[in-house]
């Protein structure tokens, strides 16, 4: 029982810390191009739109990081980052299809 | 090199301010002097010592540089405070200043 | 998954600062050696220590050294198999060439970036690079390891390891854990105002570790939180190259508009064209520089589309009176010296862009501010070799009784990283001043000897750390430590005899001299030496007054 339980909690260390690397570095990717296209598409200079979602965005990654081990639910900070960060990331592409 | 001495002058200013910002908690305090310290005041002039390390510190550089150099200065400051707390502490008594309390 | 935010923050500064701690204190310890780079491969070459040197004259000087370059073996290597057909012998169309110098280099990099024919990505070039004297154009010999800036600094960012650029990864992650390190340590330092003075050596291990730990990582804070944040922003390409990839087609669209915009072409014409007097616009660009009230020397020289008729010549303002990097530059058209584009005034976000990297990456003329910044790197590597400590000593003892190894384990990676890597720095400095100049052939270069002895001593000083460690399993101190200490001393020491021995440089002719490079390398590890003696005095005095107390407390339990 001890082990079961023991393989249980160590399997579950290991989703959240693939979550908040993982999911993570995919909903920063997806802030990143969603940020880039529209302010690109808004008009900011294209390398102004670059460096400023770079500063903008390892912050970013070091809060989410941090949410994804108090969240309570770890299913549910899966959906936040990974998915959230794919919809980003394709409202990016939408908005590049649109200018391209 | 005018520079070079307003640059000292600048950390100098940067130690005593976290020098008597240190001292006017008396836990630091007892370890230089008995009784209770003037906390209101040293905590005065620690402010005023830091204010005059920046003003230092922008005379001689360009404002972004000079901020650098001063929030560098401080940090150094806390750690040779802290230090002198931990293995000399009698080498700041000079700087215990029995001040009348609520401000200079 | 846990009680509360604080038990969280808890858990991720313990294990993410643990396992990163490692990686971090190299990033820290060589960044901080990286602040006087320069200075450093003075130290380790000889020949080149001399004043620093402006840009020298283009067309006397640097034309005919850019015209015999060819592109290193290594950059050759790197490409093979991104080709079709066979890899040419000889590279003849140069996209770019330049030369980069500060206020700090008495010699001139040079570098030149090879079109390569038949390459599948025609972004893919060629490096060649050359260092030369720019007093007479002599070439320094190609296995000469510029130990500063060719080795150190590149290990502080990338740890050598190349494949893949693996290396870049695992200190972005570093970089990454140190900024949730220092928001998760300010979570947990419950009295985080009242301790902001408070060092207590004399208390046992564990206090006086965590004292130091919290000192040097509060006092430091704003040093520490920059470094880490800026050193990700200044990689942000390698990280989230999203411009590069799910949004080139917004890229290169942009790039066009640009082209268009500034005057400057993005592609060849594919007709040759002369080269007119670089020095003439080296001229035309200071001149201009000091009608706008900011007279200054040239830091950045880059030739875009060399022989082509849409060469361009680029010029930049050497920065060394500000924290941004290199800048305002003015353009012109290679083929006749006209001008074609002055940089404009930058942009709000490319002043705070060029203000973060340039703060990290320290072009400016400032003595004190880089001193400074040697002192918060090395706080930095002060706060996690007691977190280390801390580590250890709250689970040794524990640890002991139950028969574990872990507090052993991370106590000798502890060792092999504070201590090891510490021995490994002397250890290159030595092997630089007791290789011959000159080897037997079929032997590997200078340079590569010298990283081996890095390693190598490193290696050993990792073995030598893990064969000591059985008392940390008893709960007593590792005695590596101690011993490590005594050999940084020795090293140290030894590294500025064979400097005096060697070059004839002995540091008081170099003080003498007013020869800050070499002098200030000889007297950081000299401080060192002094400071590795009473850390070895200090652990002695540690170690021999454990077992007393020890013993009162089995006698109270007896």
């Amino acid at each position: 029982m001890a082990s079961r339980l023991a393989i249980r909690s160590r399997l579950h260390v290991a989703g959240r810390i693939a979550a908040a690397l993982l999911g993570g570095y995919v909903f920063c990717w997806g802030f990143i191009a969603l940020g880039l296209a529209g302010l690109f598409a808004l008009g900011m200079p294209f390398h102004d739109g670059e460096h400023l979602l770079a500063i903008l965005a390892f912050p970013l990654f070091a809060a989410v990081f941090c949410w994804a081990f108090v969240a309570r639910s770890l299913p549910r900070v899966w959906l936040v980052l990974a998915g959230g960060g794919a919809l980003m990331a394709g409202a990016g592409a939408l908005i590049q299809y649109g200018m391209v | 090199m005018p520079d070079a001495l307003l640059l000292a002058a600048a950390v100098a200013c940067a130690a005593l301010g976290m020098a008597w910002l240190a001292l006017a908690m008396e836990a630091h305090w007892e370890q230089v002097r008995a009784g209770q310290p003037p906390a209101r005041a040293l905590r005065t002039l620690g402010v005023l010592g830091l204010a005059a390390s920046l003003a230092l510190c922008l005379a001689v550089d360009h404002a972004s540089m000079a901020v650098l150099v001063w929030v560098m200065a401080l940090a150094g400051s806390v750690l040779a405070v802290a230090l002198t707390l931990a293995w000399r502490p009698h080498w700041l008594r000079p700087l215990a200043l029995r001040l009348r309390d609520g401000g200079l | 998954m846990f009680q509360n935010f604080r038990q969280a923050m808890t858990w991720l500064h313990t294990w993410f600062g643990l396992a990163l701690g490692f990686v971090l204190m190299v990033c820290f310890f060589f960044g901080a050696l990286s602040v006087f780079d320069r200075e450093i491969d003075r130290w380790a070459i000889p020949g080149s220590r001399f004043a620093p040197q402006p840009m020298p004259s283009f067309d006397k000087v640097l034309k005919p050294l850019f015209a015999s370059m060819q592109p290193t073996k290594e950059s050759v290597d790197l490409l093979r198999g991104k080709v079709d057909g066979p890899m040419p012998g000889h590279f003849d169309v140069v996209q770019r060439m330049g030369a980069y110098t500060t206020h700090r280099d008495p010699v001139l990099g040079l570098f030149a970036a090879y079109e390569v024919p038949g390459a599948k990505d025609h972004d893919d070039v060629a490096w060649g690079t050359r260092t030369i004297d720019p007093r007479t154009g002599a070439q320094l010999p190609d296995d000469q390891l510029k130990i500063g800036s060719q080795f150190f600094y590149p290990l502080h960012y990338s740890l050598h390891l190349e494949w893949k650029s693996l290396g870049y990864w695992i200190v972005g992650f570093a970089a990454l854990m140190m900024l949730v390190a220092l928001v998760s340590g300010v979570v947990m330092h419950r009295k985080i105002f009242r301790e902001f003075f408070t060092f207590r050596p004399a208390k046992h291990t564990q206090r006086s570790a965590l004292d130091l730990h919290n000192l040097t990582g509060v006092a430091a804070l704003p040093f520490h939180f920059f470094f880490a944040f800026t050193g990700l922003v200044v990689f942000a390409g390698i990280y989230f190259p999203v411009a590069d990839t799910q949004l080139k087609p917004l890229h290169e669209l942009h790039e066009k508009q640009e082209a268009q915009e500034t005057g400057l072409p993005h592609e060849r014409a594919g007709v040759a064209a002369p080269l007119a007097s670089v020095d003439a616009m080296v001229a035309e660009a200071q001149r201009r520089w000091a009608a706008q009230g900011m007279a200054g020397e040239v830091g950045f020289l880059a030739l875009q589309h060399v022989g082509d008729a849409n060469g361009y010549v680029s010029v930049y303002r050497a920065g060394t009176d500000r924290i941004a990097l290199v800048g305002n530059g003015i353009h012109f058209q290679a083929s006749t010296g006209k001008v074609l584009r002055e940089d404009p005034p930058r942009t709000a976000v490319d002043s705070v862009n060029e203000f973060l990297t340039g703060l990290h990456l320290q072009h400016f003329r400032h003595w004190l501010l880089r001193w400074l910044y040697v002192l918060g790197g090395l706080s930095g590597c002060v706060c996690i070799a007691t977190g280390f400590l801390f580590f250890v000593e709250k689970r040794k003892k524990q640890h002991a009784r139950q028969g574990r190894q872990g507090a052993r384990l991370v106590d000798a990676m502890a060792v092999t990283t504070v201590t090891g890597m510490v021995i490994a720095a002397v250890g290159i400095l030595i092997a630089n001043r007791l290789i011959p100049e000159s080897l037997p052939v079929g032997w590997p270069g200078r340079g590569d000897l010298e990283k081996y002895a890095f390693w190598a001593a490193w290696a050993l000083a990792m073995v030598h750390a893990f064969a000591r460690s059985a008392p940390v399993a008893r709960g007593r101190m590792n005695p590596a430590w101690r011993e490590q200490c005594w050999a940084i001393a020795v090293l140290a020491v030894a590294a500025v005899l064979l400097n005096g021995l060697t070059t004839g440089d002995y540091l008081p002719k170099t003080l003498a001299a007013g020869y800050w490079p070499v002098a200030g390398v000889d007297l950081f590890l000299l401080a060192g030496a002094a400071l590795a003696v009473l850390a070895a005095r200090k652990l002695k005095q540690r170690a021999q007054a454990r077992p007393a107390a020890r013993g009162t407390v089995e006698a109270a339990h007896a």
